[in-house]
């Protein structure tokens, strides 16, 4: 029946994208609707089935420091998500207590997804709460003077702008704790 | 016999049934602009691989900073660079393939000067930081738009080229250009517009879809028809199989599109979602084999012209990395292999063995073959075509074999979590400074590619000598 698309060209159409949106609907429009942990905010009360938490929408200054992340790349080079790697949930980790998985239903409120490609610098998707202000402010400013060897680029700009650097660290701040998975270990403690 | 293969394939004949004149002004509009941006772009690219080696180089101004410039080298590669000269090149050979004139210069000619807005746009825009976040898709949303009527105009005149054919039979790089054309007007809407309506990991998978069929059913086509175009003719002997070419073709169109999910392998996306992305990853050998052998036995009792034949040299070399990238992209899809090579620098070693390696090869092949035909000329000198040759090659084996060793090294330490990640940084400086110098040898292949194009454009004008030289190639 194909051989006869090369010398039809309404044919070829036809064909070509019958082919092309059995396989382009199947993986796009409709895993979303089986898989509903995809759209549905993260909560567990229950200590027995994991960490417990309730996954909130992002404050105005998180926001605000998100968007900062997006345009300044930050996500060329650090990806937003614990895999299911026994080595990923000691790396995001803290103080020896190994950190839970990413799961869909933390992400809900991300837009854009920020989940990342590229690991140049280590993953931040439990980044939260295990550095304070002082030492962003100092890392920001020049990365190798608190991490030598480091290869991240100086973001002074950033630390010098005071509406920026503080919603910038608000959403770092933010990123991963809506899994409760430590709650003695925090800097803040 | 090869008359008959000769009739399969009537545009490729040496001896064109129709030899209409053609005009090829948008062909040289398209072709010469993006050409210009291979070289302004290559540029940015070394200075973000000087980045790595010298982390502090330029990092006090915002707008040269890494993460301003790397959108810009990956934007103005794929669709400054590679996407406008694979149109240019459609241009040039869809006429020709259906032995008439292209359907309409002057919408050609709008769509060109369409297309350069974008990429001079993109090149104000994302430095400074009007970046969409993500991948591939950074584009502002006013240049989306202007992208998508581009795209619409490119598909009339090359449609329009192809409902008014004189050969009945359309060869087979008429398909990957309708295919390419066809799929992109869906793809490219998936991970640059229907995104907004998403968020979490429903967002991230249409984006996975995009990124993936950016390459797989944009690139992948478009390079490939012309490779199945320009492999028959700078080798001047007919396509082994058009058998072959319609298994190629038809299982890529039913393949490509289910893999995006492989992006996300070990993440947080459904498992199942995961494993149909495994399976038909492992299912693109089928496309990728049938294709590389047609163009292997196409060459059977030819391979001498590789010492002479530049466009020939950049055609096969591409078609043995199209052969390795193809061969990684199923096997990283494998999950043992994914939890070491997966986020390290073995990906960037991978993809631009694909994007440079094998379609950009295809791309400067095309551009050596087809613009002395334009210019009614001969090239300027190939001597130079063969430095660039070596140049990109040599160049391009530095950087592709440096970064897998160094990614599967580095991936191999991040599985040992007792090794802090830093020192899997300090680890891969040397790797850096292999690439930094490797990107510097692409470069001058990318200067003297430049240099040699201008030269003949320059030369095919006023001066009359052009026409006393015999021609390039005995073909034609």
């Amino acid at each position: 029946m194909l051989e006869k698309t090369d010398k039809s060209a309404v044919g070829f159409v036809v064909a070509a994208l019958v082919f092309f949106f059995i396989g382009g609907l199947l993986t796009t429009v409709v895993p979303p609707l089986i898989d509903k942990t995809w759209m549905k905010p993260f909560e567990n009360n229950d200590p027995s089935k994991g960490p417990t938490g309730k996954l909130l929408p992002y404050t105005d200054l998180e926001k605000k420091g998100r968007k900062v992340y997006v345009r300044e790349g930050c996500w060329y080079c650090h990806t937003q998500q614990t895999r299911t790697l026994v080595a990923d949930t000691y790396r995001s980790g803290w103080k020896g207590v190994r950190s839970p998985i990413s799961t869909p239903d933390e992400f809900v409120y991300d837009d854009p997804h920020m989940f990342g490609t590229k690991r140049t610098g280590p993953d931040l998707s439990r980044i939260g709460g295990k550095y304070d202000t002082q030492w962003h402010r100092t890392h920001f400013r020049n990365p190798r003077d608190l991490v030598p060897g480091s290869v991240m680029p100086p973001f002074p700009w950033i630390v010098n702008n005071p509406e920026e650097f503080p919603a910038l660290v608000a959403y770092i701040q933010r990123l991963g704790r809506d899994k409760n998975w430590r709650p003695d270990n925090d800097y803040e403690k | 016999m090869p008359e008959e293969l000769q009739m399969k394939s009537p545009g490729v004949a040496a001896t064109p049934l129709y030899d209409e004149p053609h005009e090829d002004t948008t062909a040289k509009w398209f072709l010469i602009s993006s050409i210009a941006y291979f070289f302004i772009v290559g540029i940015i690219a070394l200075t973000i691989a000087a980045k790595f080696v010298w982390p502090s180089l330029l990092g006090t101004v915002p707008v040269l900073t890494y993460g301003r410039l790397r959108p810009l080298h990956v934007n103005g590669m794929l669709f400054g660079w590679l996407l406008a000269a694979d149109m240019g090149l459609a241009y040039y050979l869809v006429p020709r393939l259906c032995g008439v004139k292209l359907f309409s210069e002057k919408l050609g000619v709008a769509t060109a000067v369409i297309w350069n807005i974008i990429v001079l746009g993109a090149v104000v825009m994302l430095p400074l930081g009007l970046n969409k976040g993500w991948e591939y898709a950074e584009l502002p949303l006013p240049l989306v738009l202007l992208v998508l009527v581009a795209w619409i105009m490119f598909a009339i005149n090359i449609f329009g080229t192809i409902a008014t054919r004189k050969y009945e039979q359309m060869y087979v790089s008429l398909w990957y250009t309708m295919g390419t054309i066809l799929w992109t007007t869906f793809v490219y809407p998936t991970g640059n517009v229907a995104v907004f309506f998403t968020t979490g990991v429903n967002q991230a998978n249409l984006n996975w879809m995009y990124v993936h069929n950016a390459v797989g059913l944009i690139f992948t086509p478009i390079g490939l028809g012309l490779a199945y175009y320009f492999i028959p003719k700078a080798a001047n002997t007919p396509l082994y199989s058009h058998k072959l070419s319609m298994v190629g073709f038809w299982s890529l169109a039913f393949v490509y599109v289910w893999t995006g999910a492989h992006h996300m392998l070990h993440g947080p996306i459904s498992q199942w979602l995961q494993t149909i992305s495994i399976a038909f990853s492992l299912m693109l050998l089928i496309p990728v084999w049938t294709v590389v052998y047609n163009f292997f036995a196409t060459m059977k009792g030819q391979w001498h012209q590789l010492r002479e034949n530049v466009p020939l040299k950049f055609l096969m070399s591409g078609v043995v990395f199209y052969l390795l990238t193809c061969f990684q992209g199923p096997m990283h899809s494998l999950r043992s292999v994914n939890a070491i090579v997966s986020k390290t620098d073995w990906i960037p070693g991978h993809a631009h063995m694909a994007v440079l390696g094998a379609f950009s090869f295809f791309a400067i092949a095309g551009s050596y073959y087809a613009i002395p035909r334009m210019f009614k000329t001969k090239l300027y000198s190939d001597a130079l075509a063969n430095w660039s040759f070596w140049f990109l090659m040599i160049g391009g084996l530095g950087f592709f074999v440096t970064l897998w060793l160094g990614g599967f090294w580095q991936g191999w330490q991040w599985n040992n979590p007792s090794i802090p990640f830093i020192d899997t940084v300090v680890a891969l400086k040397p790797v850096w400074t292999v690439r930094f110098f490797s990107g510097v040898l692409m470069f001058a292949g990318i200067t003297c590619f430049l240099f040699n194009v201008m030269a003949t454009v320059v030369n095919s004008g006023g001066k009359q000598q052009a026409a006393l030289r015999p021609a390039v190639a005995p073909a034609q």
